[in-house]
């Protein structure tokens, strides 16, 4: 039987009527309105997907038998509505979308009173009352409500404009790749409002079709985008997925990016200007941020892959002290910005290097050594995976081992990891090497876990 | 005493239930979802009546007809009736009304209706129940979910043109009733206004007609709660004063000189009304005014007697072409050429319209009906002693005929006895008629003595 339901410390994902029904929905909902406290304000948003709207109907029926305040986005980016959760004071907020999954897909993101994503206990306590479904439905008479909010985004964009030049940054001439999704509505308002010069493609909200899977990468930024900017003489190629949390980019002259350059590009960016002088990334991440944060006395700090793994470690350091925190899809957060994953923000903070640099994107890239990923990932067979990380673990006793999440081993020049997927049935398989691609390590590598996965 | 009190009841009346702790947004989801999968997709009308709940409710039906696939046409705030006629005129697969009717406050419940805008019958309403327990539902996919469109006047307007076209408007609006109308801040409380004030042309004098608000009183409009509504026709000289349920399709009415008339004439006044004017036969439930029943031979036509619920009545009203009917215990009034539905619309436009014709006040017109006398209860009872209640009954107060199609009616010449188990509660109901207030009296005291 297809499974695509993932119901787990992450929130609530699936194919909407082939694992993903209503009543998951509704009932996850309901389990979120008992998590707060009571007669919370709660923001919630949502993407274009046509199931949407289906699922923003049992969001909203649960989190008002709940007795809480809904104040509804509408269609809107991710970052938005974390945005918005601090600008009214909410107690907490869900995002309705799949970000970077195909049309097909849906889930819920749920934020904290702050607009970050929930902690590992948090999170935990969540599913705990998902699953014992005692839920804190209150009387007729305490019932919550819903009204619409259509100020998030102008005040979203004024956040923006108090933290970039945007008297520089709107002469900027660059493509963007909209896949559909709600990054087109926050750009043509910067168009319409600052006059900005983004020539935007994919940029009509689409419910069912994307242009291309909504994957922030190098191969899908290597479909429409690439090709146009030497044609249209743009500085450089932005896409977004579809709640436009992540990114991808491509060069001035049609050169796709690796989607691992985003947050080494930040932290080169961000570690000479801030008082921080730490980069929090996960296990699978470039080795290139450690080279990175290096040149300017910084430090990575390395956890387990997922946002709640990283939610926690924030929690651990003092605000100041952290410059940038990302991974390596291309979602990156910025102390500045509240440590929201936030496409926008992450392109107007390259842009903003590249107009003070007075260099174009390949110039800014070139200034950094090459180092070569290989990713791949094998089906899971779950009763095996204790015995294959044991086997790694063994087999490479030459290298400095971090068993944390799965296992990962260092060498001077290179480093690999394989760890169980969080979103998938699938073990995945990361190896890097500084210079040239590490090819034999990861066939061996395949190797070894197929044999035993 | 082993019976309770019933918070939630899913069954073949649909399901209602106390909102928070018993009616929940899984509930209603589930359930709509159901709908959704058996009526296959399609257009499906919702609207809700005003009580507090309505909008989490509503919410929750959308989404699960959405997730099965539905096309939802969201109607908003709306009277019962004018939600079964909108999904009748344009020809949508069915309709849901968000509305407990006649309950308190705390209560919700769906009201099912099929692509004619009918209540599910018996069977629909089983095989739903089946399908909602079995929890096999469509699940549409992405690309198949469809979305939610609004229709506020329309529905109305359908509604109001079907009414007008048959009473003379123009003879209503020359005589510039003076009307008194308590909307219990209900489903009906702007339509109301907008129908008797602006189209009918009446003098209005409203109470709670404001739907943000509470229902200011029990929301079953018996006469006994009318008692502003008499207040206020008496202190304006009215001509009649209208009551409404919070979902607008049963109608109370209050006399010229304040006296808030039986339900059962109030029925029987329509019914009247429209003998006088129209061929065709009646038929209305068991526990229904012998008056109707007068007032059919007054015409030569024949009266047929059903189980008590709408569906019932309405199913054989079809079976037998009937040209009115209702049900006298609840003020529930079935024109079929309007649409086979309570509606307290059409009752209020016929009673003006007949107002109009004759010349009469509405004290006038009650007088001139049969006069009975009648008695109502409830009496809890205990599971499994319901048999042995009603052959009681049978035994003690042999009547010449006896109807068992819905508990027992005992019928004598000169009035009725009828003893049923409620569909809603967990309560048998009495109701007795009789020519006379002894013998009205003296039967009631039997049966409630016996049960």
């Amino acid at each position: 039987m297809e499974r695509s339901l993932r119901i787990s410390h992450v929130g609530l994902r699936g194919v909407v009527g082939k694992g993903l029904t209503a009543s998951h929905v509704v009932d996850f909902a309901a389990a979120f309105g008992t998590f707060l406290e009571a007669r919370s304000a709660v923001v919630i948003g949502r993407d274009p997907r046509s199931s949407g709207a289906m699922i923003r109907q049992g969001v909203i029926a649960s989190l008002v038998a709940c007795g809480h305040q809904v104040i509804d986005l509408g269609l809107v980016s991710t970052p938005v509505i974390q945005h918005e959760i601090r600008r009214i004071g909410a107690q907490g907020g869900i995002s309705i979308g799949a970000s970077h999954h195909p049309a097909e897909w849906n889930a819920l993101k749920f934020f904290g009173a702050n607009g970050t994503y929930l902690s590992t206990a948090e999170a935990s306590e969540l599913l705990d009352i998902y699953h014992l479904k005692k839920f804190a439905f209150v009387a007729h008479t305490d019932l919550g409500g819903v009204r619409t909010e259509t100020d998030a985004l102008d005040a979203y964009l004024d956040r923006l404009a108090g933290e970039y030049d945007f008297d520089a940054l709107r002469r900027k001439r660059v493509v963007v790749d909209c896949t559909n999704g709600t990054s087109s509505l926050i750009l043509r308002r910067l168009n319409e409002r600052y006059g900005f010069q983004f020539i935007l493609i994919n940029e009509r909200i689409e419910g069912d079709r994307f242009a291309h899977e909504p994957i922030t990468n190098q191969q899908t930024v290597s479909l429409q985008l690439a090709p146009l900017i030497k044609p249209l003489s743009a500085e450089g190629g932005f896409l977004f997925d579809v709640d436009s949390d992540r990114l991808a980019i491509a060069t001035e002259e049609g050169r796709p990016v690796s989607e691992e350059m985003i947050l080494p590009l930040l932290a080169d960016h961000l570690l000479p200007t801030g008082p921080g002088k730490l980069v929090i990334t996960n296990l699978s991440s470039t080795a290139l941020t450690d080279e990175v944060a290096a040149r300017h006395g910084g430090r990575v700090i390395r956890v387990p892959v997922g946002r709640a793994a990283a939610m926690d470690a924030l929690a651990t350091y003092p605000p100041e002290e952290i410059a940038v925190a990302g991974e390596g899809t291309g979602a990156v957060m910025m102390p500045r910005f509240r440590f929201i994953y936030d496409g926008i923000a992450s392109m107007l903070a390259i842009l903003t290097m590249m107009d003070r640099r007075g260099q174009s994107l390949s110039e800014i890239l070139a200034g950094y050594p090459r180092y070569c990923m290989l990713k791949g990932q094998v089906p899971l067979v779950s009763p095996k995976v204790p015995e294959l990380f044991m086997e790694l673990e063994e087999a490479y006793r030459n290298g400095q081992l971090c068993a944390v999440d799965g296992v990962r081993v260092d060498w001077p020049d290179r480093w690999f990891h394989v760890r169980v997927s969080q979103t998938e049935s699938v073990v995945r398989v990361i190896c890097e090497r500084r210079g040239s691609e590490p090819k034999e390590l990861f066939d061996e590598l395949l190797d070894r876990v197929r044999r035993l996965a | 005493m082993r019976t309770r009190e019933h918070r939630l009841k899913i069954g073949v009346s649909g399901i209602r239930g106390v909102v928070g702790e018993f009616l929940t947004p899984a509930l209603a989801g589930n359930f709509a979802q159901a709908f959704g999968t058996y009526v296959g997709g399609g257009r499906v009308v919702v609207g809700r009546d005003t009580r507090p709940s309505g909008e989490m409710i509503q919410h929750a039906v959308c989404c699960g007809l959405l997730a099965a696939g539905c096309e939802v046409v969201d109607v908003g705030v709306l009277p019962t009736p004018t939600i079964q006629v909108y999904v009748d005129a344009i020809g949508a697969r069915g309709g849901i009304a968000v509305t407990a009717s006649h309950n308190p406050p705390e209560y919700n419940a769906l009201k099912l209706f099929n692509r004619d805008g009918l209540f599910f019958n018996h069977y629909e309403r089983s095989e739903l129940i089946d399908l909602y327990h079995q929890s096999e539902f469509r699940h549409a996919l992405n690309a198949e979910i469809r979305g939610i469109s609004r229709q506020v006047e329309e529905p109305v307007r359908f509604h109001f043109e079907r009414v007008l076209r048959h009473v003379d408007v123009e003879r209503i609006r020359r005589r510039r009733f003076r009307v008194a109308l308590d909307g219990v801040n209900g489903a009906g409380s702007v339509v109301s206004v907008r129908f008797l004030r602006d189209v009918l042309g009446c003098e209005l004098h409203a109470i709670s007609v404001d739907p943000a608000k509470p229902f200011p009183r029990e929301a079953e409009p018996r006469p006994e709660v009318l008692g502003e509504l008499a207040g206020i026709v008496r202190d304006r000289q009215c001509d009649v004063g209208f009551a409404q349920d919070p979902d607008g399709d049963r109608l109370a009415i209050v006399d010229n000189t304040g006296r808030a008339i039986d339900n059962d004439d109030v029925l029987a006044l329509a019914v009247d009304a429209v003998l006088s004017r129209l061929p065709g036969d009646v038929v209305v439930n068991l526990t229904t005014s012998a008056a109707i029943d007068d007032l059919a031979a007054r015409h030569g036509r024949r009266v047929f007697h059903t189980p008590v619920g709408e569906a019932n009545v309405v199913q054989r009203m079809r079976a037998v072409e009937a040209v009115i009917g209702g049900e006298g215990s609840n003020g529930g009034i079935i024109f079929p050429r309007v649409h086979y539905c309570r509606d307290s619309y059409t009752g209020m436009a016929f009673l003006l319209d007949r107002m109009a014709e004759t010349g009469q006040t509405t004290a006038e017109l009650a007088a001139a009906l049969p006069q009975y006398y009648r008695h109502s209860g409830k009496v809890a009872f205990e599971h499994g002693r319901l048999g042995q209640v009603m052959q009681q009954l049978e035994r003690s107060m042999a009547a010449p005929v006896v109807d068992r199609a819905d508990g027992v009616k005992l019928i004598w010449p000169d009035g009725w006895v009828h003893v049923r188990a409620s569909n809603t509660e967990p309560l048998v109901r009495i109701a007795v008629e009789a020519r006379t207030r002894q013998r009205a009296d003296s039967l009631f005291a039997t049966a409630r003595k016996l049960v």
